[in-house]
């Protein structure tokens, strides 16, 4: 519970963790459409964006092997979606063929380029969350969201009940952690017993949390009645968001990337 | 059943950027039948080693132990009765059995329909295998607690939880405790967010259950009063470290060191200590009574030589 608490944040001092947090969702978006404009028939393209993938990581501080842990989520995913294409993509140059199934060298090129661009992202996704609070996130999500406003979309409310949930969380697992022990303490057991048993010994711990989860909701309200607060309207920030030196840069490097990638498509394009 | 903790440390989120000492080396005895305080600023560890006592939080294995012994010396141990902690085999629901434990704000952990319900969840799980207390027994049970912690059972047994007073809830809470008359009852913060008169009527409730129901009693609390009034020894942690141990009569004597750590001295120590600044000394062990015998003692002795 406690994971999805903090995210994944990793606390650290580096440039990454300094960037202004919606310059680094916009040059997340600006990576995914690198990794899909780069050539599906060669290298170069994604060459380049791993390139930028690992000065990202060096920039952040954030220990390799952690950053590697995110693709293990979707290693099985990764497994399956590149044996499926090697088997069936087809193409001239034949390995090996059995039925339908037929390897070929177009395949495994294919595939690979799939799988990497899969790592890129999913890789370079965590890398935000990573450097990235949770709150820090929403407050990036609100400002970017602004525009909508105009069309009288509830930004600012949506944020909060954002931000809510997220500070809500840890709080609820420290309280689910309080009242598992307070119940252990009293005999209850977990662990034993089949599934029916099991769902059942979990009634004492959620009637009390569902319990203080209103509770808690109830004073949150009167608080912020208390403190007046009254939706969106003239509301100022604690924590303002501004571009400094660093932002310029990262921006120039997302542009000199998606140059770079559109260059490759026009010039490198040739398949290998 | 004595307690033995030889040691002991804690950290939270071990291994990760979050990872944070709470104990540091503690090392205690808790003898049986001692009425037994724990004191400190909050943050302390003061909670974290109480959860230990009946294995909420574990010691490290034996094994990774062993591991470690090359590059350490020390080992910890933590022994309660015949159970020892830190090995992986122990019972730990028998140990429960044995060391009841009585949470902060305890009433947030009452669940059932009725009171009677909640307070048997303890007693129905404890129960053997194969030996279920028949529903006779179960309801003398419940309602022996229930009248020991001073609520009609006529009254309340049928009532829901929910619809009781703050003050009532942790009765509850606390008969669900002491239902399985536990041998050692640990007590973290019971009377905390209770009205005084409140904050008495639980003390005086621990005091009946001392010696009858459980034969040691464990209380954290912030009370100076509280700890000097009722408690044989108490122990002073500060930083996850303990830094004194003694009982209240010598732990008041020296207040300066107290009030360095942050922490409140009880009422009746202030008062000997601003007598004592006005010339008059009164040797007492700090409980209320105590100060007024003193205290009439020496008026008496004045009386005397007043008639002589
Ligand atoms: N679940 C937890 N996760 C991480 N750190 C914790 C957790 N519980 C306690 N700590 C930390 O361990 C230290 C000791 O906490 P503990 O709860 O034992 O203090 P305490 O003496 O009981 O304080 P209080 O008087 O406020 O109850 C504190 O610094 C606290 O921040
Ligand atoms: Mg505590």
């Amino acid at each position: 519970m406690k994971d999805v608490a903090f995210g994944q944040y990793y606390p650290a001092r580096s440039f990454l963790h300094n960037l202004d947090p919606r310059l680094k969702i916009l040059f997340l978006i600006a990576y995914i459409v690198a990794i899909f404009l780069a050539p599906s028939t060669n290298f170069y393209g994604l060459a380049a964006c791993a390139f930028v993938l690992i000065l990202a990581v060096i920039f952040s501080r954030v220990p390799v092997l952690k950053v590697l842990r995110a693709v293990r989520g979707v290693l099985f995913l990764l497994v399956f979606t590149a044996l499926l294409n090697v088997l069936f993509h087809g193409g001239e140059t034949v390995y090996w063929s059995y039925g339908i199934l037929r390897i070929t060298r177009e395949g495994i090129i294919f595939s690979a380029i799939l799988a990497l661009r899969l790592m890129l992202l999913v890789t370079f996704s965590s890398l935000l969350t990573y450097t990235t609070t949770p709150v820090a996130l929403t407050d990036a999500i609100e400002s970017l969201l602004t525009p909508l406003k105009w069309i009288r979309f509830p930004v600012h409310e949506l944020a909060l009940i954002m931000s809510i949930a997220l500070r809500f969380i840890p709080i609820l697992s420290e309280e689910t952690d309080r009242i598992k022990n307070a119940q252990k303490a009293r005999g209850a057991d977990f662990e034993h017993g089949g599934p029916i048993a099991k769902v059942r010994a979990f009634v004492p711990i959620l009637i009390p949390l569902l319990l203080c989860a209103f509770r808690r909701a109830d004073e949150l309200g009167d608080a912020m009645d208390a403190r007046c607060y009254m939706g969106s309207k003239n509301r100022t920030k604690y924590k303002k968001l501004r571009f400094s030196w660093r932002d310029i840069i990262a921006f120039f490097v997302g542009a000199a990337l998606i140059t770079g990638v559109v260059l490759i498509r026009i010039y490198l394009g040739a398949p290998l | 059943m004595r307690i033995v903790a030889e040691h002991l440390s804690y950290i939270y989120n071990a291994r990760t950027p979050f990872a944070a000492k709470a104990l540091d080396d503690v090392s205690l005895t808790i003898e049986e039948g001692e009425f037994y305080g724990i004191i400190g600023q909050t943050g302390s560890g003061k909670s974290t080693f109480v959860q230990h006592l009946n294995g909420l939080l574990r010691l490290p294995s034996s094994l990774k132990r062993k591991k470690k012994k090359k590059g350490k010396g020390v080992s910890p141990v933590l022994r309660v009765g015949e159970f020892d902690l830190s090995e992986k085999k122990t019972d730990f629901r028998a140990l429960r059995k044995h060391v009841g434990m009585v949470f902060q704000y305890p009433e947030y952990q009452l669940f059932a329909e009725t009171v009677e319900k909640d307070v048997a969840f303890g007693l129905l799980n404890f129960a053997e295998k194969g030996k279920k207390p028949s529903d006779e027994e179960v309801k003398r049970a419940v309602w022996e607690a229930l009248e020991a912690v001073g609520l009609d059972p006529k009254e309340y047994a049928e009532k829901s939880p929910f619809e009781l007073s703050g003050g009532q809830k942790r009765r509850v809470a606390i008969a669900g405790v002491i239902v399985t008359k536990p041998e050692i009852l640990v007590l973290d913060e019971p009377a905390a967010g209770l009205d005084p008169l409140g904050k008495r009527e639980v003390m005086d409730l621990l005091h009946k259950f001392h010696g009858d129901w459980c034969k040691t009693v464990v209380i954290v609390s912030h009370d100076m009063d509280e700890i000097a009034e009722n408690c044989t020894r108490a122990a002073v942690f500060s930083e996850g470290k303990v830094v004194k141990e003694a009982p209240p009569k010598e732990l008041f004597r020296e207040t300066e060191e107290l009030s360095s750590l942050g922490l409140d001295i009880p009422l009746v120590a202030k008062l000997c200590e601003a007598l004592k600044e006005r010339g008059v000394k009164i040797e007492c062990d700090f409980t209320e009574d105590g100060f007024i015998n003193a205290v009439l003692g020496r008026a008496a002795l004045r009386g005397k030589e007043g008639q002589a």
